[in-house]
């Protein structure tokens, strides 16, 4: 008879109990499947406890941010004592919030596409193209995670003084594109490690060429590990603050500039719309990317 | 079969293709340099909320049609490291607008002129003598008076001294300021000193006098103490007093308090840098915001005292701002050379002060 893994389910674990003590001692078995029962019991109780902390810990920054944003009264209050637009109004009528907004967009998508076509196709010569020093190539794709992010910004702001070339729109996307490359490298990286080469080999013997195959082979199967990538380097760029810093010149400055210098001066409900307006474009793009490419199968990753 | 004739795209050669992105990569570094050649750009720095709000739509257009040029402004913190990443000869800034103590610290690394020129700044004539006093590098345009803000609705009467923010009954309620980031927190330590010491550089007194200040609740951002003040969480802190001015006319039970041993001085302070090669439009701009119409606009939007004594307020701001000389002497101005030299060490003290 095949035996069945313990379930954890506590009739499963009374029956597993009843074989393991033999039926005929019934007093055992009376004392120890009540005890069992309530160590499962408990364990359960302690699980879900911790995945509730673990979601309050991962929410709760979130909803303060909403709590702030919908608050009428101009500072931080806990209770709320009502519910108000007006942060929201405020933030939508300011030119400058509203330039930042667009702006970071701009910055956000541009730097997607950069990080996008530059990280994946390394990932794909890193994975496939036996390069010599693969391993200390990925290391150096990698590095931009391991230095303070500010410091990127300051040498590449001095690196622009030096060529005397201002702070321009590439300078910024150049910036953002370098720290989150290694976003990209890493999950394309994590699709190609299971990625079969045979079918490439399939398709170059049935005729297609390196493009073709490259685009109705290669492409569809790493595309999970590709816009997962793509998807992390919007948010990263998107929120952007320690590089940007150096780099926004000025009049064009970021959403997360305009909001540290906003809160210098005014620390009221705006800058908590600002937040949530950031929040929810970053659910916008994802469910996007959801209902134009799916992201169903990035659950594999 | 033949193909049909029709004009034929040429080729795209690997060369071609190269030669076109290094084109584009060309163009794209020279066109804000193209764009901007024909007339002069004056970059300076400047802050953001209402200040930024009234340059921006008022006082710097205002410059930009009369010098016919255009004014860059940089509002996006921090200055100084992007002033000292920057060549000297080629600094990012013209002009730097700071406050006091990021200007001695810039004068002591050669980023900006120690002083302004009277011959070509002519409104150096008409400016209080603590606006160009040995505390100050270049010019101080306007300042702030830092002394206690206090809630009026919590019967806290009779403040009139900086002392009584050691009283016993504002524990709970006391504010002040991360003292290594804000430099209202900085003059108020240098103030402790003088209350309790011997003077502004007599750090034991201060730090005994900081101890004995605990619990207290502490700030970054002067911003984040009037909303401190707004909520009722604070009732009786250092702030100074555009913080609450500008709560005019809101109904806010809040007030400021000048003390009886004075008040520090805030002050904006501009200078120009040694390697700007606009320095005639430079001086230029230093003596347009030193000029009374654009002292007594921003005065009036920003609750900042003026610098030039000629200016006359609405008698709303006249009777509250530091317009006199009577009301000027109570300003206390801080040695911030001597406060940048000792400021490592300083804020190692009160980092452990403040952590316990």
């Amino acid at each position: 008879m095949m035996q069945s893994a313990p379930s954890g389910h506590p009739r499963e674990l009374s029956n597993e109990l009843d074989s393991g003590l033999g039926r005929s001692d019934t007093s055992a078995r009376r004392h120890v499947v009540p005890a069992a029962r309530h160590r499962v019991r408990y364990g359960r109780m302690l699980y879900l406890a911790v995945n509730t902390a673990v979601l309050v810990f991962l929410l709760a920054p979130i909803a303060i941010v909403f709590v702030f944003a919908l608050n009428p009264t101009p500072f931080i209050q806990f209770p709320p004592v009502g519910i108000s637009l007006r942060w929201f109004e405020k933030f939508f009528a300011s030119r400058d919030f509203m330039h930042a907004l667009g702006f970071s967009l701009e910055v956000a998508a541009i730097t997607t596409v950069c990080a996008t076509v530059f990280g994946a196709s390394a990932a794909l010569a890193i994975a496939r193209g036996n390069l010599p020093g693969a391993r200390l190539v990925v290391a150096t794709m990698l590095s931009p995670l391991m230095l303070p992010a500010i410091l990127t910004g300051l040498a590449l702001f001095q690196t622009y003084v030096l060529l005397d070339v201002g702070r321009p729109l590439w300078g910024l996307v150049a910036g953002h594109t370098l720290v989150t490359i290694p976003y990209v490298v890493r999950t394309t990286l994590a699709v190609l490690h299971n990625f079969d080469l045979r079918l490439e080999e399939a398709a170059r013997n049935l005729g297609a060429g390196p493009m073709r195959t490259f685009f109705e082979v290669t492409l569809p199967l790493v595309k999970p590990g590709v816009l997962a990538g793509a998807i992390f380097a919007f948010i990263v760029s998107f929120d952007q603050f320690p590089v940007s810093l150096f780099l926004v010149s000025p009049g064009s400055e970021t959403l997360p500039i305009t909001l540290f210098n906003y809160l210098k001066f005014d620390l009221d409900g705006t800058i908590g719309a600002a937040s949530a307006v950031s929040i929810l474009l970053a659910f916008v793009v994802v469910i996007g990317l959801d209902r134009t490419v799916g992201l169903r199968s990035y659950v594999k990753l | 079969m033949t193909k049909p004739s029709g004009p034929t795209l040429p080729r795209l050669s690997r060369r071609r293709f190269l030669a076109a992105g290094a084109s584009l990569g060309v163009g794209v570094i020279a066109a804000p340099y193209v764009a901007s050649a024909d007339e002069p750009t004056l970059r300076i720095t400047g802050w953001g909320g209402k200040w930024g709000d009234i340059m921006k739509a008022e006082v710097g257009p205002a410059f930009e049609k009369e010098f016919k040029c255009k004014l860059q402004t940089d509002t996006a913190l921090p200055f100084l490291p992007k002033l000292q990443a920057s060549s000297r000869s080629a600094p990012i800034y013209d002009v730097l607008h700071t406050n006091s103590n990021e200007q001695w610290a810039a004068v002591e690394m050669g980023l900006v002129e120690p002083k302004i020129d009277a011959k070509l700044v002519p409104h150096l004539a008409d400016v209080y003598p603590y606006a160009l006093s040995d505390k100050i590098v270049g010019v101080s345009i306007f300042t702030s008076a830092i002394g206690l803000g206090m809630r009026t609705d919590k019967g806290y009467s009779g403040v009139s001294s900086w002392k009584e923010l050691w009283d016993a009954k504002y524990n709970g309620v006391r504010g002040g300021y991360v003292i290594p980031v804000n430099s209202l927190g900085q003059a108020f330590l240098m103030m402790c000193g003088t209350l309790f010491g011997k003077g502004q550089t007599d750090l034991d007194a201060a730090y005994a006098a900081l101890e004995k200040l605990k619990p207290i609740k502490l700030v970054d951002f002067t911003g984040a103490m009037e909303k401190m003040f707004l909520s009722g969480e604070v009732g009786l802190g250092v702030i100074h007093d555009s913080g609450i001015y500008r709560y005019d006319g809101q109904n806010q039970p809040i007030d400021f308090v000048t003390p009886s041993e004075g008040v520090l001085s805030l002050e904006q302070v501009l200078t120009i840098t040694p390697g700007s090669k606009l320095k005639e439009l430079a001086n230029a701009y230093v003596n347009y915001m030193l000029s009374a119409p654009v002292q007594k606009k921003l005065a009036e939007t920003v609750w900042y005292s003026p610098a030039n004594k000629m200016v006359k307020l609405d008698d709303k701001y006249d009777a509250k701002l530091l317009t006199t000389p009577e009301k000027v002497s109570k300003l206390v101005q801080v040695d911030w050379k001597w406060y940048n030299a000792h400021k490592d060490d300083i804020d190692s003290r009160v980092n452990r002060i403040f952590r316990a």
